[in-house]
């Protein structure tokens, strides 16, 4: 019975850790870029979500969707204000844009998430959930939250499989990620690429952020964790790598639960973060990596 | 002083140099010289110890330095001047010739008055006195290359290893610098020049070895390597024949494209000195030129992929401004030396993205074009790009630029590295589109005898000038001899 | 046509001097507040100055300064706590300073072998695990709550003041000097063109090998030494990483490269976040806003600025 609760547990919530991942390797694939901001704008998404219902009174899926439009608009923000800007700095040499903009990430998630603690306090916050109950499966008393988690990410990732794989701009998208200077020379402007990426990312993102808040709940100090297991997992998966996110996610995720079912939920970090030792010694650049 | 032999490097499935073997006296200046992608750089720097040879040996005055560290060869006394200057911009240039003379050791905390004597006598030497406290930054490119060659003096070694010595220089400028190099001679040094351009360096090499796609194809004094069959055809490409069409029809026709007074630097290197040329609607042009003639930075500044001062005109407007990719959307198509290719995709997948401006109709109907035009494409539709060959990569490259239905096609050195089946192939092609459509092409190439056929019009780029413009029949006796 | 180079740093060491003789009358007007404030300002200052070291002159961006901080900290911590009185604090400081070292050669291990973002992302896991082992070994460090050690180097704000004073006179001195060295010179090289640095006879990996251990002794040593100022250590105030994004703003602000920069930066920055304390909430955005300003529009930092003018006047 254990058993059927970790495989569970785990499945949830490895596919809410590959949701957020598959948007953060996005962004690094395609624009280059780090987004140490990753956090902020999954938690500033779900208490958006959760201030329209508890604030203005409104219904679940409404609120949900405010803060995916809200999430959105933080992300697009984040390329417009940091990134974008250090990308084109004539003051900037070459060889440092890419610590300056991992730095002005960073500033930026600590600025997103400080406004966040300053309009509505460090008190974890709960999204209004979508669903509710409980169902009984394989022997187990599992939220019904738990199973929408899991469908909704899997559906997010699906569509977003369909939409590089099978859609025309989606193809330009992967293509850009290969070789920019192709794109251009087929006449694809690479801002509109970069603007099509960076609302997706803040799609999931957001999407992520919200349903961690209907699943566990968010505050302003989950930020830090978030970003730091976000990028853990693409650093293991490799960066760059969508499939090695996912399965980095899903080893990730497992590891975490079953730690916490059997040994203890205190130590539940412990085997990740030894897993991340051992591939950076000897191999840094992720299972699937070829940066 | 050093003995290369059966030196061998491969870089996963690509050779790059082949069984190379030659040898330096102390006191002798050796030119290793080839073409773009014929493994002269590898060589070198290989022999230096910064790329790890395959299998071979490497003899330093006797003794095996293969496969040793970039420092430790060095230390055994084998000196660099790179191709590109890399001094250190923060620094001056007292103190960048002062870091080639430190010691490698990490007890160093003073400077020493020693030190700081040799590096002053050491910049006398190569012309830098009056610039010692200025940061490369504010310095003039040919005083940057005489930086180079103070570090390398300093280094007091007993090979010194030049890359491409006359790059971007004057004519002025070269003499002083083949004097400076000279000297290394009369020291007793063994000196490798590597370079792509024989007539260049022939007034300062003793000996020459001419490599082609990795391997030596001839061997002796400057003036036997020029004159050598084998060279020739694989430089010039051989015996020039021609097939013109009536080039007669475009004299009075209007610019479709015209580039005036092009200027382009990198950095502060002239790349392009004040160019101007002009293409017709239908008419096919080729701009031939060796290596780092400008060939390149040309097509770039006209498809807008790189600042340069002067007008680029395209039906009448100027394109000064717009984007690359909307260069690129108005008509004016690249198929660039590097081919560019989205490697993890099919090669249907990177044709359909050359079509993504089209109708679904009518990205059928074209890709079935290129499939007519280039059969071997068909064959491998589904295989991911990346794993073509270097042909069927170079014809992927021209199909997919073509997908975007071009007024104009800009190819740059289709021909580099392939073998000449090939250039059959790619010839037939060329031959068909100027047959059957009105497409307007506009060809940079090294291989002449490749460009002659298709051009109605050539012209001759060297060290960023235009030197000649004329019709393929006048190019055997008016250009050619100074060609090669 | 003045010989500017050496003018200039002959300013900047006069300024620095300047500077250092304010400091040491410092005392004589201020309260135990300021003097309390300056003490984490000065530590802070060192932590910036090592990270300049090795970030200015060896070309690695090192994101998890607060790895090496940490481990001085939390060994010089642990061993005062569970071994004092039979152990002196000079010693945990000692034993804090090598166990910083080790850790740095563990860390420049991977991180050498790799190139671009990779290297900072090493340093940042660095990060993330030692914060989550002091978190879930709660028992050996104390956890999210900190870890009291029972001896401080002094009760005194002035003598305190003194120490962290001199420790970051004589820090900045040694790592200024080490700076403009002949081996300062070869660690530039080896940061701004490895291939090149090789290619003059340079073994790039053994300098940077030994700017990473320079910078870790010296982190580890401030990180020690603070702990026995403040008598706590936590998560919060050693290891987080926005406290290493802290240091990093501190020497971007002050110019990189400069060594002393870095100081001026910390100090800088320290201050202003006490200035700013009243507005309560909003100070740790409003400094985020200012440090994030500060990356974008004036990389060059207060330092670098003053350089170029003077370069170019």
């Amino acid at each position: 019975m254990l058993f059927w609760q970790i495989l569970i547990d785990g499945f949830a919530i490895s596919a809410l850790y590959a949701l957020g991942a598959t948007g953060f390797t996005l962004i690094f694939g395609v624009s280059g870029v780090l987004n140490l901001s990753h956090g902020a704008i999954m938690v500033a998404a779900a208490v958006a979500a959760w201030a329209l219902a508890g604030l203005m009174g409104a219904g679940p899926y409404a609120s949900a969707a405010g803060g995916v439009l809200i999430g959105m608009a933080l992300a697009m923000a984040t390329y417009f204000v940091t990134v974008r800007p250090i990308q084109r700095s004539p003051r900037i040499a070459e060889s440092e844009k890419e610590i300056f903009i991992l730095t002005a990430t960073l500033l930026w998630g600590i600025i997103i998430s400080e406004t966040v603690a300053y309009f509505f306090t460090n008190n974890a916050k709960t999204v209004l959930p979508i669903v509710e109950g409980v169902v009984t499966v394989l022997g187990v008393r599992t939220p019904t939250n738990e199973f929408f988690t899991a469908a909704i990410c899997w559906v997010a990732i699906g569509l977003l499989w369909l939409l590089v794989n099978k859609t025309r701009q989606g193809k330009a998208v992967l293509a850009a990620s290969m070789n920019p200077r192709g794109v251009t020379l087929l006449g694809i402007e690479l801002t509109s690429i970069h603007l099509a990426v960076w609302l997706i990312y803040g799609l999931l993102a957001s999407i992520a952020g919200i349903l961690l808040g209907m699943f566990l709940g968010v505050s302003s100090y989950s930020v830090g964790p978030l970003t730091a297991s976000a990028f853990s997992i693409v650093v293991l998966g490799g960066l760059g790598s969508v499939t090695g996110s996912l399965i980095a996610a899903y080893v990730v995720g497992y590891l975490e639960t079953a730690t916490a079912y059997l040994v203890s939920p205190a130590y539940r970090t412990i085997p990740a973060l030894l897993l991340l030792v051992v591939v950076m010694y000897l191999r840094p650049q992720g299972l699937f990596g070829r940066r | 002083m050093l003995e290369v032999a059966q030196l061998t490097k491969r870089f996963g499935g690509l050779v790059a140099v082949k069984d190379l073997s030659f040898s330096i006296r102390p006191g002798e200046i050796l030119g290793l010289i080839g073409p773009n992608g014929s493994g002269k750089s590898t060589a070198m720097l290989t022999v230096m110890g910064v790329i790890a040879p395959s299998s071979g040996s490497i003899k330093l005055e006797g003794a095996e330095i293969g496969g040793l560290p970039s420092h430790k060869v060095a230390r055994k006394g084998v000196g660099l001047i790179f191709q590109h200057s890399r001094p250190l911009n923060r620094q001056t240039v007292l103190e960048n010739i002062k870091v080639a003379l430190i010691p490698d050791r990490l007890n160093m905390m003073f400077h020493s008055a020693e030190i700081d004597e040799q590096a002053r006598a050491i910049a006398e030497r190569a012309g830098l006195g009056a610039v010692l406290e200025r940061k490369p930054p504010t310095l003039a490119f040919a005083d940057l290359r005489r930086l180079e060659l103070a570090k390398a003096i300093a280094r007091h070694p007993k090979l010194v290893l030049v890359d491409e010595p006359f790059a971007g220089l004057t004519a002025s400028e070269v003499g002083a610098f083949s004097e400076l190099i000279r000297e290394f001679r009369s020291e007793g040094r063994a000196v490798l020049l590597v370079d792509h351009n024989v007539k260049g360096v022939a007034a300062l090499v003793d000996r020459a070895v001419a490599m082609y796609l990795g391997e030596r194809i001839a061997e002796g004094t400057a003036a036997e390597v020029m004159r050598d069959e084998t060279v020739r055809r694989v430089y010039l490409g051989g015996a020039l024949t021609r097939t013109t069409r009536e080039a007669a029809a475009f004299a009075g026709a209007a610019h479709l494209l015209a580039v005036q007074d092009v200027v382009v630097r990198y950095g502060k290197a002239l790349a392009l000195q004040g160019v101007s040329m002009h293409v017709s609607e239908g008419e096919f042009v080729a701009v031939v030129g060796l290596n780092g003639a400008g060939k390149t930075t040309l097509f770039n500044a006209i498809s807008g992929l790189v600042p340069h001062a002067g007008t680029v005109r395209w039906n009448g407007s100027p394109l000064g401004g717009m984007t690359a990719a909307s260069v690129a959307r108005g008509g004016v198509v690249q198929c660039p030396e590097t081919r560019e290719l989205f490697g993890d995709m099919t090669v249907r997948e990177n044709l359909d993205l050359g079509g993504h401006l089209l109708q679904p109709a009518d990205l059928t109907q074209r890709r079935e074009w290129l499939f007519d035009l280039f059969p071997i494409l068909r064959d491998r539709e589904s295989q991911v790009a990346r794993t073509l060959s270097g042909g069927e990569q170079q014809m992927l490259a021209i199909a997919r630029a073509l997908m975007m239905d071009p007024k104009l096609l800009i190819l740059d050195e289709p021909t580099l590295g392939l073998a000449p089946v090939i250039l059959e192939t790619l010839s037939k092609a060329l031959e068909r589109l100027r047959n059957t459509t009105n497409l307007t092409v506009l060809l940079g190439e090294q291989n002449v005898t490749f460009a002659l056929p298709h051009a109605d019009r050539l012209y001759v780029l060297d060290h960023g000038k235009l030197v000649w413009e004329g019709p393929p029949d006048r190019f055997e006796a008016e250009a050619a001899e100074t060609y090669l | 046509m003045i010989v500017r180079g050496p003018i200039l740093r002959s300013r900047t060491v006069l300024a620095g001097i300047v500077i250092l003789v304010i400091g040491a009358f410092v005392p004589l007007f201020f309260s135990g507040y300021v003097l309390g404030l300056l003490t984490v300002a000065f530590y802070t200052a060192v932590f910036a100055m090592a990270w300049d070291l090795l970030f200015g002159f060896a070309g690695e961006v090192n994101f998890g300064p607060t790895f090496l901080i940490g481990l001085g900290a939390y060994t010089a911590g642990i061993l005062d706590a569970r071994l004092s009185p039979a152990i002196s604090i000079w010693l945990c400081i000692v034993a804090g300073a090598a166990a910083a070292v080790i850790g740095g050669v563990v860390l420049a291990l991977p991180a050498l072998r790799v190139r671009g973002p990779y290297f900072g992302l090493t340093t940042l896991v660095a990060v993330l695990i030692l914060q989550n082992v002091v978190v879930v070994f709660a028992g050996l460090t104390g956890g999210e709550i900190g870890l009291s050690v029972p001896d401080v180097m002094s009760v005194s704000e002035t003598t305190n003041y003194w120490i962290a004073f001199g420790f970051m006179a004589i820090s900045g001195a040694i790592l200024y000097g080490l700076a403009r060295s002949p081996v300062g010179l070869v660690l530039q090289a080896s940061g701004q063109d490895p291939v090149q640095a090789g290619a003059l006879g340079f073994n790039v990996t053994k300098h940077k090998l030994f700017a990473f251990i320079v910078s870790a002794f010296f982190s580890g040593l401030a990180g020690a030494l603070m702990v026995f100022y403040m008598g706590t250590a936590s998560v919060g105030t050693f290891v987080d990483i926005s406290v290493g994004v802290q240091i990093i703003v501190a020497a971007v602000l002050g110019g990189r490269r400069t060594v002393m920069g870095a100081a001026i930066g910390a100090v800088f920055l320290i201050g202003m976040g006490e200035a700013l304390r009243p507005l309560g909430e909003l100070a740790t955005l409003i400094v985020s806003l200012i440090a994030l300003a500060v990356v974008m529009f004036f990389p060059d930092g207060f330092l670098g600025m003053l350089q170029k003018r003077s370069n170019d006047g």
